[in-house]
Formats: structure tokens, sequence, C-alpha cells
């Protein structure tokens, strides 16, 4: 049990800020975070580019830098500014990377 | 120096020399051109085909764009990566990192070029795409080089090489001719003005020469009997001359007369000659001559042997100076304490009319016959030179 916890704490501990920051509030706007990310993957390509434009948005939303549609940045509004911190909000960020990312998954 | 390289230098050798000279620089820069020209060639035509190339692999491209397109709309469902066999692929993310790929060797993509050939005989064709699907920014598309091409492009280089090669050739050829021409017809102009002078010479340095022996000194008063000997002097000189020349262009004429000379005879004989020119110089002999010393020769060649290294040992030695004249059995040696020679020079000595010292008189051919007979007889002559302090000739054969 105490093994099963020792790997378990890791894992949430790393996950917690983008499942309680990110997937909440996106499920509840009923918003897809993997359409985002592919849109993100379709304007910035690479890892770090994607993941530089993720920092940058979250931490100060305009709609310049927004890849979502005109469409949805009017009926839900841009999202407000992140109140995590550095370390978290980069740790979000890979959480949400290593969720979505293409590498290893093609066939 | 020995001579055994250095005998008669002719029209034909010096023509040929010129002629390999030119046409070995000229065949270097025929080759060069052809290179480049192959080079040009061979390169214009890769360049053809990858351009032929080029347009079904753009059709390729655009097919696996169109794949890629959907695969990145419906990823959640559908994960298979569009393929052909007809062409393979691969897909690259801005920072050139590989996201899939179905290539021989995805490792050595060029993706800063367009479409080129890989060491293993594919054709790579790199598009850079402005929406990227599924991250991609640069698509691979790969096909086998049809090596068609390769094989015509070299069997053109080489026949057409080859038959421009051998033109060019010809024409090198007969440009070597013309060049030569010039050289060739001064130097048959050169021998034609010696034979003509030589023929004109030998009636009245005769005349000259009997008339002086008629005279007799003691009837005469002491400066005409100087000015006698003086022009006895240049009356031998000419002689000498006149000997030489005629050798030089009627030797192969003359069919030669081979016994066996008594050397010792001849070479004193030959001193006796010359002394009166060395007198003139204040020069004295010293020698050393073995008595009863016989070689098989021609006799008139071997005193044109023994004259060129006594009248050169005369004309290069300083005044005061001494002639060493040494014969033994296998061995004649000739020394005189004048201007010598440099190592270069001393190379040199046995060229026809190669001259160290033009204040002195003579046309530069007298080693050049000590060489020719020498040649002809199996003698081994060498010098042994010192600028400034003297030359000494030895010639050497060998004693049955």
């Amino acid at each position: 049990m105490a093994r099963f916890l020792m790997l378990l704490i890791p894992l949430i501990v790393t996950a917690g800020p983008y499942r309680y920051n990110c997937v909440a509030c996106h499920q509840r706007r009923n918003l897809s975070l993997e359409a985002l990310f592919f849109d993100y993957l379709l304007k910035y390509s690479s890892e770090r580019r994607v993941k530089a434009a993720l920092y940058s948005f979250i931490k100060h939303p305009t709609k310049k830098k927004a890849v979502a549609s005109e469409d949805v940045i009017k009926r839900e509004g841009l999202m407000p500014q992140t109140t995590l911190n550095d370390t978290d909000l980069r740790k979000a960020i890979n959480t949400y990377w290593e969720k979505y990312k293409v590498f290893g998954k093609i066939r | 120096m020995s001579a055994s390289n250095a005998t008669a230098t002719n029209i034909s050798r010096s023509e040929k020399r010129t002629l390999f000279r030119f046409l070995g620089l000229y065949t270097f820069l025929v080759v060069l051109i052809l290179g480049l020209g192959s080079t040009i060639y061979y390169n214009l035509q890769k360049d053809l085909m990858l351009q032929t190339k080029r347009l079904e692999l753009e059709e390729f491209s655009k097919e696996l764009i169109d794949g890629l397109k959907l695969l990145h709309i419906y990823f959640d469902r559908y994960r298979t990566y569009p393929r052909n066999p007809l062409y393979r692929s691969a897909i690259y993310d801005a920072d050139k990192v590989l996201i899939f790929s179905t290539l021989k060797d995805p490792k050595g993509v060029r993706l800063d070029k367009v479409i080129y050939t890989t060491p293993k005989h594919q054709i790579q064709y790199i598009h850079v795409l402005d929406s990227y699907y599924l991250g991609a920014k640069y698509v691979v598309v790969e096909i086998d080089e049809d090596r068609a091409w390769f094989y015509t492009a070299w069997r053109n280089i080489l026949l057409g090489g080859g038959a421009l090669l051998a033109l060019f050739l010809v024409a090198g050829i007969l440009l070597a001719r013309l060049l030569v021409a010039p050289m060739k017809e001064a130097m048959s102009l050169l021998d034609r003005f010696i034979k003509d002078t030589t023929h004109e010479l030998n009636t009245p340095v005769g005349a000259i020469l009997s008339n002086i022996e008629l005279i007799r000194p003691e009837r005469l008063d002491s400066s005409t009997a100087k000015k006698i000997r003086r022009i006895e002097i240049a009356a031998r000189t000419i002689s000498n001359i006149y000997k030489d020349l005629t050798y030089l262009t009627l030797h192969h004429q003359i069919a030669s007369d081979n016994q066996d000379v008594d050397m010792s005879a001849l070479v004193h004989e030959r001193i006796e000659y010359f002394r009166i020119l060395a007198e003139s110089k204040r020069i004295t002999f010293q020698t050393d001559i073995a008595p009863r010393i016989t070689l098989h020769i021609d006799a008139s060649k071997a005193a044109r042997l023994i004259d060129n290294l006594l009248s050169n040992a005369v004309k290069y030695n300083r005044r005061n100076g001494t002639i060493r004249v040494m014969l033994k059995e296998g061995e004649l040696r000739v020394a005189d304490t004048g201007i010598g020679m440099d190592e270069t020079a001393a190379k040199e000595a046995f060229k026809r009319y190669k001259r160290f010292d033009t204040a002195v008189g003579g046309f530069g051919i007298g080693l050049n016959i000590v060489a020719m007979i020498a040649k002809e007889y199996g003698l081994r002559v060498e010098i042994v030179s010192q600028k400034g302090k003297g030359t000494e000739v030895i010639v050497q054969w060998r004693v049955s």
C-alpha cells in the first residue's frame, strides 16, 4: 500500500495544476482541450513553440494570441489571466503536452 | 659529371623534347577543360532528371498532405499514417524533430534542400507546409532513383569526351609542329652555315700553315719571327676549329679506321702541337705519360679527343697557368689551373654550342665532340671542376 501511494503521489502532484485548473474550467464551459491542442499544433508545430505560445497566452491572454475561433471567444470570452505560479503553470503545460502529443501515437 | 647521357645534341632530339613538353602541358589543359565540361554536363543531366521527377513527387506530397489533414482532424478516432506503395515519406516539426517516418533512412534527410539524391540512390523531395497538420512543417517524400540517366550521362561523357580528346590531341600535335618549325629551321640554318664555313676554311688555312712551315725562323729578324709565330698560332687555332667542325658535320659520313693507336706517342705529339698556343699565354705543361699505352680507336678521332681536351685546357686557363697531362693504362687525365665551373655548368658541359666564357673563342662544340667519340668507343668521360681552381677531365677505358 505504501509503495502504491509512493507511485501515485507524484502523478497526483504533477497532474494537479492541469486537472484542477485547466480541465475543471474547460469542462464547465464545454470547451474541448484536445481540439484546442490540435489548433496549437496546427499553428505552432513543435513542442518548444507550442509550449511557449501556451505559456504566453495563459500568462497574458489576448485575442491576438488566442487560437480559438472568433465565435468561441465571442460566446465564452477570453480566459481570465492565470492565478498559477510559474512552476505550476509549466507543470500544467507539460501535462497537457504529454496527454495530447502525437509522437508515438501514429501507427 | 659523366658524359654518358650527354652525347650529341641534335635537332630532332631538342625538337622532340619541346614537342613533348608542349604536348604534356596541352594535354593537361585539355583534360582539365574536358573534366570541367563533363562535370557541368553531368550536373545538368542530374538537374534535368530531378526536375522531371519533381512533378511526380509534388503530386505524391499533395496526396500525403491531404492524408495528414484528415488525420489531424480525426486524430481522436483514427491514427493510421497515410501510406502509398509508390513512395515513402516522413514528417518533421518546425524544430526539425522527426514526428513519423516510413523512409529507409530518416537520419540523412536534408531539410534545407528541395530535391536531391541520396548516396543510397534515392530521390528525396522536401515540401514545407503552411498549416502544420499534426505539427508537421516539413513533409519528405522519397522514391528510388532510376539510374538510367546516370549510365546514359557517363556513356555520353566517355564517348564524347574521348572523341573530343582525340580531336584536341591531333590539333595539339599539328600546333606543336607549327611551334617547332621555326626552331628547326634556325638549327638547320646554323648547321648549313657551319658546313659551308668549314668547306671554305680548308684551303686558306692549309696554305697558311704549309707556307709558315717553309719559313726558316733563323733567317728572320726577331721582330718578324715573332709576328710569324703569332700568325702560326692563329692558323693552328683556325685549323683546330676547322677539324672540329669537319668532324661534327661529316663524322657520320666517314667510316672509322680503328686500329691499336699508340696513345703515348699521340699525346706527346698533340702536346707539341698545342705547346705553341700554350706559350702565348705562358702556360706550361706538366706531363706524366706512361710509354706504350695503346687504345683500339680511329687515330684521327683519338687526336680530336685529345686536341679538344688540350684546347679547352689552354682556352680556359689563366696566364702563367699549368696544364697537367697524365696518361696511364686505361686512363687519360687533362687538368688545368683555370676558371673552373660550378656543378650546374659541369652538367651542361657536353651539350653542343654550350660556352661558359664568351670572352674566349670557340663554338662550344669541343666537349660535345669528346662525348660523341667517347660514346662511339665506350669511353667514360668525367669532369671534376671547382670554380676558380680549375677543371680536370678524366677519360677512362676498359683495358683488355
